[in-house]
């Protein structure tokens, strides 16, 4: 069943920028969804959509299909996680905490309760008297998190909550507030523009690019089949080049002539594979390549290197083993299987 | 801490602070000293509390203690109400708002004997506002409204002189409040008065405080505006220091009001203050 829904949300802002055109999306209850673009894409702006801090310009909102379009965020079922974690700092932990339930005029027992649950499950019963303030980055956001969860919200908006926290910090707080929607059953919708963040949580990814919606699916589905260019590049990396078909199961790139496992649909513009693609094993087949390393990074599990052919431009190879040297030849074998195509351009 | 460097400190200060502390300081001691029977203009210098008792004493003082307190707390309440709406307002930049900030401020620059003697202007008995109630059609006749003896005149000049004040302090402390915490307010299900009462207020309170205190003392110590425009059946504290200056030159009984009115000053500001810190302090609480 649905539990939020953007239908046709456009909004263009008094100074004439169109943060969203026509999105379409729908969540489904306890899924757990991430919008992923780059800076200025729209995903924030959709987030205070559905959170109602921005009104849309045209299209509407449901929420378990009730139109919430013209309802006040004070009256949607939904919490937010801010990226400041939005604190208030005049309040103690536990005081942040039952601000919710207060508003909502929770009886005193069940507030107190749901307040020991909460500090409880986000490890965080014995700084419930401080102040903000007197908090690390990643207890704050846990506060924050535990405030959302404290109204007992169908859906929680989480926006960019990770993005102030350290590498190690982050992929903790990552885990943890993953295994609560789970435990809790929560709607979430959350907002990055870190792809391992959003490959590693989400069920469904939403990839957005200049106020639009480019590719909806599943981590693994927008990963391994993107459906355009901006998509294939903005998650992971991968060698895009423009292609020519030059029969039913070959095309020409800069690259040279290449074997593909099917014909490219209407639209295609360019072929694409990931630097992980590459088959070092010498087994044989199509598209054996030799190339020559223009640039390398060591990157322990494996070596990030840059090759070309003459007359191409370099492509990305994730070097297996032991180090290659600038300037020396690789052979590699790009099985046509691995080989996809795209739409779109590049920006 | 050596005494070099104390000394050094003390040295940079006293530019500055020292000559606040002699020029007040100064002035503070005096008007004690006179209240006590010494610094005496005429006669010989004698400690006595006889002035101090007949100060005490006389019910004029009585009802121009109680009146300044009243005028002071209400310009100093009424002043901070006002100014926390349209600070909130001018909050967030429009089009617009840099020029209703400016001309909100503007009686900030006019002297007050002239605001109230243009105030005059407006409520006389033949003035511009009993003028056009009678063209509205409100009222046949002027309605008398100068000197009115609930001092709302008074109160009106005073809220009219300092909201302006009010709302410089209040409008940089509102404006550092992020729009993520009044946004998380609103999403935790907090309206309007909620998040006024629960966020804005706690985090602007030393504003607000200063604001309080500030008018206090001001209002308490107005001269002006009573003399022009308040009632003429009560005396305000420092209109009847000089009243009591100006006939027989009763310049000891003059310093015990001018004492008793810093004193007022002092204790009214501080008890605001705290009653404003308490009332918020319990108000976000529930």
């Amino acid at each position: 069943m649905i539990a939020l829904r953007s239908v046709d949300v456009s909004k263009v802002f008094e100074d004439g920028f169109r943060a969203l055109s026509e999105i379409d999306l729908a969540v489904d209850h306890g899924e757990f969804v991430t919008l992923l673009g780059p800076s200025g894409c729209g995903k924030t702006t959709l987030l205070k959509v559905f959170a109602g801090f921005y009104e849309p310009t045209s299209g509407r909102i449901e929420q378990n299909g009730t139109d919430v379009t013209d309802a006040p965020p004070e009256k949607r079922d939904t919490a937010m996680c801010f990226q400041s974690y939005a604190l208030f700092p005049h309040m103690s932990v536990a005081e942040n905490i039952e601000f919710g339930p207060k508003q909502n005029k929770v009886a005193k027992d069940a507030r107190l309760a749901r307040l020991n649950e909460l500090l409880r499950q986000v490890d965080l019963e014995k700084h419930r008297e401080k102040l903000p303030n007197k908090l690390s980055g990643g207890q704050q956001q846990r506060v924050a998190l535990a405030r959302a969860l404290a109204m007992r919200p169908s859906v929680v908006l989480f926006d960019e909550p990770l993005s102030n926290l350290d590498a190690k910090l982050r992929e903790q707080v990552r885990r943890e507030i993953r295994s609560l929607q789970r435990e809790f059953g929560f709607t979430a919708i959350y907002v990055t523009h870190d792809q391992s963040e959003a490959l590693a949580m989400s069920d469904r990814v939403v990839v957005m690019n200049g106020g639009r919606v480019e590719q909806v699916g599943a981590p693994e589905e927008v990963y391994e089949r993107p459906d355009t260019a901006f998509v294939a590049d903005f998650i992971g990396s991968a060698n895009l080049l423009p292609f020519r078909q030059t029969g039913e199961h070959t095309v020409d790139t800069a690259f040279g002539p290449l074997s593909v496992a099917s014909s490219p649909e209407p639209g295609a513009r360019y072929i694409c594979w990931r630097p992980e693609d590459g088959d070092f094993t010498g087994s044989g087949g199509p598209n054996q390549i030799a190339a020559q390393v223009s640039e390398r990074a060591y990157q322990g599990a494996f070596t990030d290197i840059h090759v070309s052919v003459p007359g191409s431009p370099d492509q990305r190879l994730h070097w297996p083993g032991g180090a290659q040297g600038l300037g020396d030849t690789v052979t590699f074998r790009l099985p046509p299987e691995r080989i996809r195509y795209v739409r779109g351009d590049l920006e | 801490m050596t005494w070099r460097r104390a000394l050094l400190i003390l040295a940079l200060l006293t530019p500055g602070l020292g000559v606040i502390l002699v020029m007040i300081g100064s002035v503070f001691y005096v008007a004690v000293m006179q209240s006590f029977g010494y610094y005496n203009l005429v006669g010989d210098d004698q400690f006595s509390l006889e002035h101090w008792q007949e100060v005490l004493e006389s019910r004029q003082f009585s009802r121009s203690l109680s009146y300044s307190a009243y005028i002071a707390v209400v310009s100093a309440v009424g002043s901070v109400v006002l100014a926390y709406p349209i600070a909130i307002w001018l909050r967030r930049p429009f089009r617009g708002s840099l020029l209703i900030g400016a001309v909100l401020k503007a009686p900030l620059f006019v002297p007050a004997l002239v605001a109230a003697f243009l105030f005059l202007n407006v409520i006389a008995y033949h003035g511009v506002l009993n003028q056009f109630l009678m063209w509205v059609g409100f009222t046949e006749e002027p309605i008398r409204m100068q000197n009115d003896r609930g001092a709302w005149g008074v109160v009106f000049l005073q809220i009219w002189k300092n909201m302006p004040f009010a709302l410089l302090l209040l409008s940089g402390a509102v404006q550092s409040i992020s729009d993520e915490v009044l946004d998380a307010a609103r999403d935790l299900g907090a309206g309007s008065f909620a998040r006024f009462r629960k966020v804005i207020a706690p985090l602007t309170v030393q504003a607000m405080q200063a604001s309080l205190i500030i008018i206090f003392i001001n209002a308490a110590g107005d001269f002006a505006f009573q003399v022009t425009a308040g009632p003429t059946n009560v005396q305000s504290m420092a209109q009847y220091m000089v009243f009591l200056k100006d006939s027989f030159g009763r310049w000891n009984q003059a310093a015990v009001v001018g004492v008793s009115l810093m004193g007022l000053a002092l204790a009214g500001s501080m008890l605001l203050a705290l009653l404003a810190r308490f009332v918020l302090r319990s108000g976000y609480r529930w």
